[in-house]
C-alpha cells in the first residue's frame, strides 16, 4: 500500500506533504517534456523548439526553488520522521538531478540548431537513438518514483549501461569520421560530442534518481552495481 | 553465551499482565541491553507504564495486577522469584515518575534518605560523600550545596526531578526506570534532565517512558513501540525513526493516528 495513502492526523503537514509530490510531479512533467523537444531537435534543429528548452528551463529552476522552500519549511515545523523523512530527503535529490538533466537539455537544444543540414544522417540518428533512449530511462524512472517501484527503479538504472555504450560507439564513430577527414564531421568540431556528452549525463543523473527511489522504498543505498537484477 | 547473558541488564519473555480480566501485556518479550537508554513509546493505554513497573515490581500493590512471564535481572535473577527480595530489587532498579515527588524534607535528607534505609554508610562521612556525589552526578550539587537543609519542595521543578535522579543514584543502582520524566518541565529543565540521561547511561542501564517521541530519539539507543498491550517493535532507534519494518509503527512515529 502506498504510505501516503494513509491519513496524516496532522492536516496541515498532510497537506504540505501532498504539495511536495504535486511539486515534484510538476517539475517532472517539465524536465520530461524538455527532454523531449531537446531530443526532437537533434533531428528538427528548431530553433523556436531551442528556445522553448530554455524557457522550460526557467521553470525547471523555479519548481526546483519551490521543493528547496518547502521541504526546508517541513523539515523546520514538522520535524519528519521515518517515511516523511526520506520523502523529504528524496525531494530534495530528486529536485537538484531534474534541475542538472534540465539544464542538460537546454544546452544540447541550442548545440543542436547549430548543427549543419550536411552533416552525416547516420550520426544524427545515432545522437537521435541514444536522446530516445535517455528519454526513455527518464520516464521509467520518475515513474518508479511517483509508483514507489523498486523493480522498475532497479531496471531503469540497469538501462544506462545500455546507453553508455551506446554513447561510446557514438563516440567512436564520430572520431573514426575526423580521422578519415570527412569534411561534414570536422567542421561541425566539439558539437555533436558535447550533445552526446549531455545526453549521457542525463542518464547518469536519471541513475542517481534510481539510487534515491530505492533509498525512498527500502530506507537503505545500495550499491547497484552488485545487484542482479531478476 | 555467557557474553550474551551479561549483555542484558533485563531479559523479559512471554510477559502478560492483567487489571482484573482485562489485558494490559499481552505476550512481550524484550531485552535490555546493558548501558543503553531504551525508550518505551505508544499511545495512551498501549501498556507501556505498566510493562515499566513490571520490572520492578510496582504493580505488586495493585490488588487485582496479575503479571505473568518470565523477567530475569542480569541474566540470571528472576525479579519475582523468590531470591531476591522487593527491597533489594529497587536499591537495584530506581524509579524516576512522572511527577517530581521529593519528600518534604531537606534537599540533604531527600538524597540520604535511600542510603541510611539500605546501611551504605557506616559514617555521617560517608554518607556525606553520597549524598555529595549523586547530587553531583545528577547536576544539582553546585545549584544546592549552600542551602542543603532547605526544604526540597522549595526547588524548582526541574531542579525537584534532578533531586529525585539523584536520591534514585544514591542507593547506587544498576538500572533507572523513568516514567516520563520530563512531562512536566519546561524546555530548559527538559533539556538538563535529557543532558544528565544521557551522562548517567556510562554508568547505569536506563528505561524510559516518553510521549515526546522527539525525546526518545533525541536520548535512546534503542527504541520499542507498544501498542494495545502488544510490543509492535523493538530496535536501534536510529532504524525505528528513518525506516522502522512495521508499518504500525511508521503511522503512529509519524503522526498518523487515524
Amino acid at each position: 500500500m502506498d504510505r501516503m495513502e494513509n491519513t496524516h492526523t496532522d492536516k496541515n503537514f498532510e497537506q504540505k506533504l501532498k504539495q511536495l509530490q504535486d511539486d515534484l510531479i510538476k517539475m517532472s512533467e517539465i524536465v520530461e517534456k524538455q527532454i523531449e523537444i531537446a531530443v526532437n531537435v537533434i533531428k528538427t534543429k528548431d530553433s523556436q523548439d531551442a528556445q522553448l528548452t530554455q524557457n522550460l528551463d526557467e521553470q525547471v529552476d523555479v519548481a526546483e526553488r519551490d521543493v528547496r522552500d518547502l521541504s526546508f519549511e517541513i523539515m523546520t515545523l514538522h520535524r519528519p520522521v521515518a517515511s516523511d523523512l526520506r520523502l523529504v530527503f528524496t525531494a530534495l535529490k530528486v529536485s537538484k538531478e531534474l534541475e542538472r538533466m534540465g539544464d542538460h537539455s537546454r544546452n544540447l537544444a541550442k548545440r543542436a540548431t547549430s548543427i549543419s543540414s550536411t552533416f552525416d544522417d547516420e550520426l544524427i540518428e545515432q545522437m537521435y537513438s541514444l536522446g530516445r533512449n535517455v528519454q526513455s530511462m527518464v520516464n521509467q524512472v520518475l515513474d518508479s518514483f511517483f509508483k514507489k517501484d523498486e523493480l522498475k527503479a532497479k531496471t531503469s538504472w540497469n538501462q544506462d549501461a545500455e546507453i553508455d555504450k551506446e554513447y561510446k560507439s557514438l563516440l567512436k564513430n564520430l572520431i573514426e569520421r575526423m580521422h578519415n577527414k570527412e569534411t561534414s564531421v570536422v567542421d561541425e568540431g566539439t558539437r555533436p560530442i558535447l550533445i552526446a556528452k549531455s545526453l549521457e549525463r542525463i542518464g547518469d543523473h536519471a541513475t542517481n534518481i534510481a539510487e534515491e527511489v530505492i533509498f525512498n522504498i527500502t530506507g537503505h543505498y545500495i550499491d547497484l552495481k552488485k545487484s542482479d537484477f531478476e | 553465551m555467557v557474553e550474551q547473558v551479561n549483555s542484558f541488564a533485563i531479559k523479559t519473555k512471554n510477559v502478560s499482565v492483567h487489571y482484573g480480566n482485562k489485558m494490559a501485556i499481552d505476550d512481550v518479550t524484550i531485552n535490555f541491553t546493558k548501558n543503553d537508554v531504551t525508550s518505551l513509546i505508544g499511545p495512551s493505554g498501549c501498556g507501556k507504564s505498566t510493562f515499566l513497573r513490571c520490572l520492578n515490581r510496582m504493580n505488586d500493590v495493585i490488588e487485582s495486577c496479575k503479571v505473568q512471564g518470565e523477567f530475569l535481572l542480569n541474566g540470571v535473577t528472576d525479579i519475582y522469584g523468590d531470591s531476591i527480595q522487593v527491597e533489594t530489587l529497587r536499591e537495584k532498579i530506581g524509579m524516576v515518575f512522572q511527577k517530581p515527588n521529593p519528600f518534604p524534607k531537606s534537599i540533604f535528607e531527600n538524597v540520604a534518605y535511600g542510603p541510611k534505609i539500605h546501611g551504605l554508610a557506616s559514617t555521617q562521612s560517608e554518607l556525606n560523600d553520597i549524598v555529595m556525589e549523586s547530587l553531583n552526578r545528577a547536576g544539582l550539587y553546585e545549584e544546592v550545596k549552600d542551602r542543603m537543609d532547605d526544604i526540597a519542595t522549595g526547588l524548582s521543578g526541574g531542579q525537584q526531578q534532578r533531586l529525585c535522579i539523584a536520591r534514585a543514584i544514591a542507593i547506587r543502582p544498576e538500572i533507572i526506570l523513568m516514567d516520563e520524566p520530563c512531562s512536566a518541565l519546561d524546555p530548559i529543565a527538559t533539556a538538563r534532565i535529557e543532558e544528565l540521561i544521557n551522562e548517567l547511561k556510562e554508568k547505569y542501564t536506563i528505561i524510559i517512558v516518553t510521549h515526546s517521541m522527539s525525546q526518545a530519539s533525541r536520548i535512546s539507543q534503542r527504541t520499542a513501540f507498544f501498542h494495545l498491550g502488544k510490543l509492535i517493535e523493538h530496535g536501534d532507534t536510529s532504524k525505528i525513526f528513518t525506516k522502522p519494518d512495521k508499518e504500525q509503527t511508521n503511522d503512529y512515529i509519524t503522526g498518523r493516528f487515524g
